[in-house]
């Protein structure tokens, strides 16, 4: 009864273990990749070309949000402000500031400023401002605090399911149209109240987040 | 236990009897046909061309491998930008669009427009609704306009000797032609323009003949859209033109008129026509259309009587027209020799004289100036003139025409040709020699779009601008002047036409926008800059348009009648056949031969895309012997065992005229005049672009500019050649089943004895109560109040009827419908352009059409009838006949959006899912491409995307990872910002235009705020096809709220479901087609022909065997109420 296995049949069990070794490192690596909030971008902080802080700005100043981001009740885009807006207030304050540079440029010559962009939806999601802040929905609810962000980052993973938390129960967010960009704002009675009154606004406003696909995708 | 079904065996009467037919070959049932309409796509579809097993794996390893160095490089999303404005700009927020009032011009017309733009980019256009006689309504050719803008053939620089020049050294050409010109008073300058009806070009032009008074303006159009001024200066001593009132006409008679599409104003006729053909409830009237023509034509698909004719023989039909409605002895004689049945025109005569005062007689533009004068005279005796009809005064043309330039060019008397304009070098009729006459002149000046034809001959090219890029004004054919407006600047910094006029003037003002505003200003006094701003607001200036005049008809005798002609009516045979040009449907004269949408559209009756061909009648088809033996009707293809899907392999014919012979394949068209033969003008450009490059065939060397709508003594020989003929026309055929409704106006079975005529056949007849708790015949009896009621009730109702599907739920705020009216749609393709344009839809190009992958969103059916086949010989002799003159049905058909969708439970991956508003939706993420759905659809509507239409080149899609991939940037600024671009490998279908909805919703709840106001009131959306809509066949809705418009259209009695039986409910509903014929003419059928064909198949089953009539509705009884 020799030789009924072949002589490299003894390597098998070796070559069983890498083999399971190399799939669980497959396993591994893919789980820490793709099922990790960084893979949502999560954090995502890139340098802009202006060192703008939200946290001197919406935070010790106390500028609205609206301040900049003019259009956000009329367009699906929050439009960054144009240099032209940022100069309303920097020729006067900062107008030598090496750092206001490109805005200064800008301004000059017409050329937009690369800002790098963070918040980002597919182009396949159709994503509207205007709606959103219209009906409650604060900024805060998917930018996190950026009125203490002095580099902004990434709060929210902003995934299709992150969307339908919300739009399978809008009351646990929504809130009083005036507090949108209050963006320190939290029921003072405390997560019981939020939901109850976001109950009687969901029901007051007729509000049916849309669940189906064409409501973002088109 | 596990129950079966099938589906009763269909009686002998269905079987043998009689159906509409949209192919000769389904007409004849070849097994061709038969094997492919069992098919989800049509055959080869889904097969891979041009492509081996062994290639593909090829194609397959290298796109694996470069997938593989995909993976290695961009793993993480890569950084992008937000590029903020450095200045804000006025007015524009990004995502928003903004819409700019403008206007198309076309020859001497224009259609007032509003572009939309999305920061400066105009991406679609849709029609002025301040401009009241158009109402919105824009036609298939403005759509399409807005490609042509992003044309990536288009002319990027200037030229002198093909070298290319800077835009001062353009200036200094055109200065230096100028002062040359100005120390001979123009001796040596000529101009050959093409017609524009600006005033300030006419303004313009009349400064260059006072400083240039020797100079030639000529002018050329290859086809005419208007009535020749000379018939009205014959009748009435002035320069007039007449402006059709179609609303007020009760009865028209259209002699070889096609006023859908090629007359100036046309989409106004089309509007008011219909107008009087909106029956909405019983007692409303109804008018009449007489159509008289050679070609098939819409408005003859649209008549109520159609007499086939050949175009020479209108003037003496229009004689004894005459003859019965003026009487007198003048016009017997001229209508010596007509071989048409009197009683046709008594009776049509009569009917005319009956409705003094309502009738009209309009005839086509191509018709010679003394067929015109007849017609004057005649609507002078029905007292239509100032009722159905009204003359303006237009100014009398100055312009020189082609053959004066002619002779001064070979008199050696012109130095500098300055062609603004056109393309003469492909238009020009086949009796002058554009290049020779050109090689004679010693400097040649081309100021055009592109390098085409004519540019090649020219020595210097000057760069055109686009009209979306340029300051302009232009009148529509009622003579309102509205505003050519840029909605961009100049792309390759391209010149108007105004500018080069004004630069050769010397005019110190030579900025298009200075002169446009001071033509305007001049006009309107006043606060110039405030009534320049209204005027550009608006886009139309008030009471602008051509004054109407009093006339009077001149005496008898100062006629304009060739004595040549008068003579006889010459009787046409095989070899002497009439030669009839048209105006293409799609391409017009050849000037957007490179328009890809265009050219992918169907044509509305031969439906041929990517193609013209020459159009035979039948028995001249069989006179010619093209028809192969033992097929009678197989005629222009040869089916040799296989059918070649969307491939109609045509014959090419010779065709001699004038001793000039072209080759071109021959299509045979029913309804033809005998002994007519169709050449659609437009084609086979040679220096068109990519897209318009060869395709079809160029009918214009045959042409001669004496007669240029007909020419009498052509032969056609047939060859043993073929071409194949892209052919959308046998593709998702719904197998001649009870599906486009028709009912006479009144008379026996009529419109007017029962309303509900739609639901009384049918299917559904015989199915019980599927709409419910009524059966289809029951709800049509109700009031149109009660059924607007139930319907809106039902709409958000779960469970209805029976049915295997499980019933989405409609909780939404909207529910949205659609309703379509079969008796107004003229079936123009303007909707199909539209959809293409705003929904992203890809261009395939004609080979992929061939395999029947065409990507239309909406298509228009076309239906024959006959109405004279026999049941009993069905696939006899007899039956393999083509028929002469069938009556012609069309419907469009786009995703029906069911609320039991079929196509929705196959899919494996909840692609394509309902959402709570009723609309089918389709999520391109899900899809991974199964085509399942499709498969399941009983219309066809579901369209895959068998390439990446929108990466690859329409030639390059074969060559897959190795080919180039990626559009040009140019072509990519046409598609819409609020429309996902698909890629290959996902279905895509109508969408009811979700992102307007979506917008409007928005819109509606930011209006809201902090308040439950979030229903979109009625009429805010217009879905694409809607807004296009010249007839408003089309009305879009909430079905939900039973007094918007959709509920009172879908409320109406002749309201019915495409397929209704299958009781899968599509929101889409259509309305019954009427017909209104005269029972005094001797073609009046009590039934219009389709519901013949209909009664006949299924009549026997009446009549032959009620028990076998009885069964049938016992085993519906078992199928649809069985399962309970």
């Amino acid at each position: 009864m020799s030789n009924l296995f072949p002589r490299s049949v003894n390597k098998l069990p070796l070559q069983i273990l890498v083999y399971l070794f190399l799939v669980g490192g497959l396993v591994t690596a893919g789980i820490a990749y793709y099922a990790t909030p960084s893979y949502a971008n999560v954090g995502y902080a890139p340098v802009q070309p202006v060192p703008f802080s939200h946290a001197l700005h919406a935070g010790q100043l106390g500028l609205d949000c609206r301040q900049c981001h003019s259009n956000v009740e009329k367009s699906g885009h929050a439009n960054v402000p144009t240099a032209q807006t940022c100069m309303n207030c920097h020729n006067q304050i900062k107008v030598d500031s090496p750092l206001l540079a490109p805005v200064r440029d800008s301004y000059e010559s017409g050329d937009p400023i690369p800002w790098v962009k963070i918040h980002q939806a597919p182009d396949y999601v159709y994503f509207n401002h205007s709606v959103h802040v219209a009906r409650g929905v604060s900024c805060v609810s998917c930018h996190g605090k950026v009125n203490e962000m002095d580099v902004v980052h990434q709060d929210k993973s902003l995934t299709m399911s992150f969307c339908l938390d919300c739009h399978r129960a809008p009351e646990k967010f929504i809130r009083d149209p005036k507090l949108v960009t209050n963006l320190d704002w939290k029921n003072p009675k405390g997560e019981a109240d939020q939901v109850e009154q976001g109950k009687k606004f969901v029901h007051d406003w007729n509000v049916k987040p849309p669940q189906s696909c064409s409501g973002c995708h088109r | 236990m596990k129950r079966k079904f099938e589906h009763p065996a269909p009686s002998e009467g269905e079987l043998t009897g009689l159906r509409y037919w949209r192919s000769l070959d389904e007409l004849s049932a070849t097994e061709g046909f038969k094997a492919q309409i069992e098919r989800e796509f049509p055959e080869g579809a889904s097969n891979m061309e041009g492509v081996d097993r062994r290639q593909f794996f090829k194609l397959m390893a290298a796109s694996f491998a470069l997938g593989g160095v995909g993976l290695a490089t961009g793993c993480r999303r890569p950084e992008e930008h937000i590029l903020a404005y450095g200045k804000s700009v006025e007015n524009t927020i990004p995502g928003l669009p903004l819409y700019f009032a403008s206007a198309m011009p076309v020859r001497n017309g224009a259609v007032p427009i509003l572009a939309e733009t999305h920061q400066g980019r105009p991406t679609k256009i849709e029609g002025n609704p301040t401009y009241a006689p158009y109402g919105g309504a824009t036609n298939a050719i403005v759509q399409a306009s807005v490609l042509g803008l992003y044309d990536p053939d288009r002319a990027t620089t200037s030229t002198i000797k093909g070298a290319a020049v800077t835009a001062a050294d353009v200036q200094d050409l055109l200065t230096r032609i100028g002062t040359a010109a100005s120390s001979s008073e123009g001796a040596g300058l000529a101009f050959l323009a093409d017609q524009s009806s600006s005033p300030t070009r006419a303004a313009l032009v009349a400064k260059l003949k006072a400083k240039f008074s020797k100079a030639v303006w000529a002018e050329y159009e290859a086809v005419q859209d208007e009535p020749p001024v000379a018939a009205a200066q014959a009748v009435f001593g002035k320069s007039v033109k007449p402006l059709y009132q179609f609303a007020k006409a009760k009865r028209i008679l259209a002699v070889d008129a096609d006023f859908f599409h090629s007359e100036a104003g046309s989409l106004q006729f089309a509007r008011d026509f219909t107008k009087g053909r909106r029956v909405t409830k019983k007692d409303d009237p109804m008018n009449r259309l007489y159509a008289v023509e050679s070609i098939f034509t819409l408005v003859g698909s649209m008549a109520d009587h159609r007499l086939r004719l050949s175009s020479c023989h209108m003037r003496a039909f229009v004689a004894a027209l005459a003859d019965k409605i003026i009487g007198g002895s003048t016009y017997a004689n001229l209508a010596e020799g007509l071989d048409v049945d009197p009683k046709w025109i008594d009776a049509c005569a009569a009917d005319l004289v009956a409705h003094k005062g309502e009738s009209l007689v309009v005839v086509g533009s191509h018709q010679p100036a003394d067929v015109h004068e007849l017609a004057y005279r005649i609507n002078a005796a029905l007292g239509a003139i100032g009722s159905t009809v009204d003359f303006v005064a237009i100014s009398e043309k100055s312009a020189a025409d082609i053959g004066v330039l002619a002779k001064y060019i070979e008199g050696g008397a012109v130095k500098t040709l300055v062609i603004l304009g056109g393309n003469p070098a492909y238009d020009f009729p086949g009796n002058f020699d554009f290049a020779a006459l050109v090689k004679r002149v010693p400097e040649v000046v081309r100021y055009g779009y592109s390098i085409d034809e004519t540019s090649q001959l020219a020595n210097a090219h000057i760069v055109a601008a686009h009209y979306l890029e340029s300051w302009g004004d232009t009148r529509t054919a009622d003579g309102t002047i509205v505003p050519v407006q840029p909605m961009i600047l100049p792309l390759f910094d391209g010149l108007t036409e105004l500018e080069v006029l004004a630069r050769i003037l010397g005019e110190t003002i030579t900025d298009p926008h200075t002169l446009v505003y001071n033509t305007i200003t001049a006009l309107t006094g006043g606060d110039a800059q405030k009534s320049f701003n209204q005027f550009l607001h608006d886009g139309v200036l008030a009471g602008s348009a051509y004054e109407k005049v009093e006339i009077s008809l001149k005496a008898q005798g100062g006629g304009m009648y060739d004595p040549a002609l008068l003579t006889k009516t010459i009787k046409l045979s095989k070899d002497n056949l009439e030669v009839r040009f048209t105006t293409d449907a799609k391409v017009d004269d050849g000037r957007f031969a490179n328009n890809g949408w265009l050219q992918e559209c169907p044509e509305p009756i031969t439906k041929l895309a990517w193609d013209n061909a020459i159009l035979v009648s039948p028995r001249l088809g069989k006179e010619l012997g093209i028809s192969p033996k033992g097929w009678s009707q197989q005629v222009t293809r040869i089916e040799t065992a296989e059918f070649v899907q969307g491939k109609e392999m045509a014959f090419i014919g010779e065709v001699t005229v004038n001793g000039r012979t072209i080759k071109a394949p021959m299509h045979i068209q029913p309804g033809l005049a005998n002994y007519t033969i169709v050449l659609p003008l437009g084609y086979g450009r040679t220096a068109a672009g990519h897209v318009g490059n060869g395709v079809g065939r160029n009918f214009y060397p045959l042409r001669d500019s004496n007669h240029p709508g007909f020419i009498i003594g052509a032969k056609l020989v047939a060859t043993s050649e073929r071409h194949a003929l892209a052919n959308t026309q046998e593709h998702w055929s719904m197998e001649g089943r009870d599906i486009v409704r028709e009912a006479n106006y009144e008379g026996p079975n009529s419109y007017q004895e029962n309303p509900g005529f739609a639901s009384s056949f049918g299917l559904e007849t015989h199915s019980p109560a599927i709409y419910g708790d009524l059966t289809a015949e029951e709800f049509s009896k109700l009031s149109q109040e009660e059924r607007a009621k139930i319907t809106a009730e039902r709409s958000t109702q779960k469970e209805r009827g029976n049915s295997l599907y499980k019933t989405p739920t409609f909780d939404g705020v909207h529910q949205w419908g659609m309703s379509i009216d079969l008796n107004t749609c003229i079936g123009c393709n303007a909707c199909v352009v539209a959809c293409q344009a705003e929904n992203n839809i890809p261009i395939v190009g004609k080979q992929q059409v061939l395999a029947g992958r065409e990507m239309h969103w909406i298509r228009l059916d076309r239906y024959y009838s006959d109405g004279r086949l026999s049941p009993e010989t069905f696939g006899g002799d007899i039956n393999k006949e083509i028929p002469e003159d069938p009556q012609v049905s069309l419907q469009p058909v786009a995703c029906q959006h069911c609320e039991l969708a079929p196509c929705e439970v196959v899919c494996p991956v909840n692609a394509t899912v309902h959402d709570e508003e009723g609309l089918n939706t389709m999520a391109y993420n899900r899809c991974i491409g199964t085509r399942y759905c499709a498969n399941n659809c009983p219309y066809k509507v579901r369209r895959f995307n068998f390439f990446d239409w929108n990466k690859r080149q329409t030639d390059e899609v074969y060559l897959g990872p190795l080919g180039h991939s990626g559009m040009p940037e140019l072509v990519k600024m046409v598609k819409n910002p609020d429309v996902t671009v698909r890629m290959r490998g996902v279905m895509e279908k109508c969408t009811y235009c979700v992102q307007r909805i979506q917008q409007a919703k928005i819109k509606q709840k930011v209006k809201a705020g902090a308040s439950a106001d979030v229903k979109v009131p009625d009429g805010t959306i217009k879905t694409a096809c809607q807004q296009v809509c010249p007839v408003e066949a089309i009305v879009f809705g909430n079905v939900n709220d039973e007094h918007s418009a959709v509920s009172k259209a879908k409320a109406r009695e002749q309201d019915y479901a495409l397929l209704g039986y299958l009781n899968i409910r599509p929101r889409t509903t259509y309305l019954g087609k009427l017909r209104n014929p005269n029972p005094a003419m001797p073609d009046y059928e009590d039934l219009p022909l389709s519901r013949k064909e209909y009664n006949s198949k299924n009549n026997s089953a009446h009549e032959g065997g009620k028990k076998e009539h009885g069964a049938a509705s016992l085993s519906n009884a078992k199928l649809f109420g069985g399962l309970s």
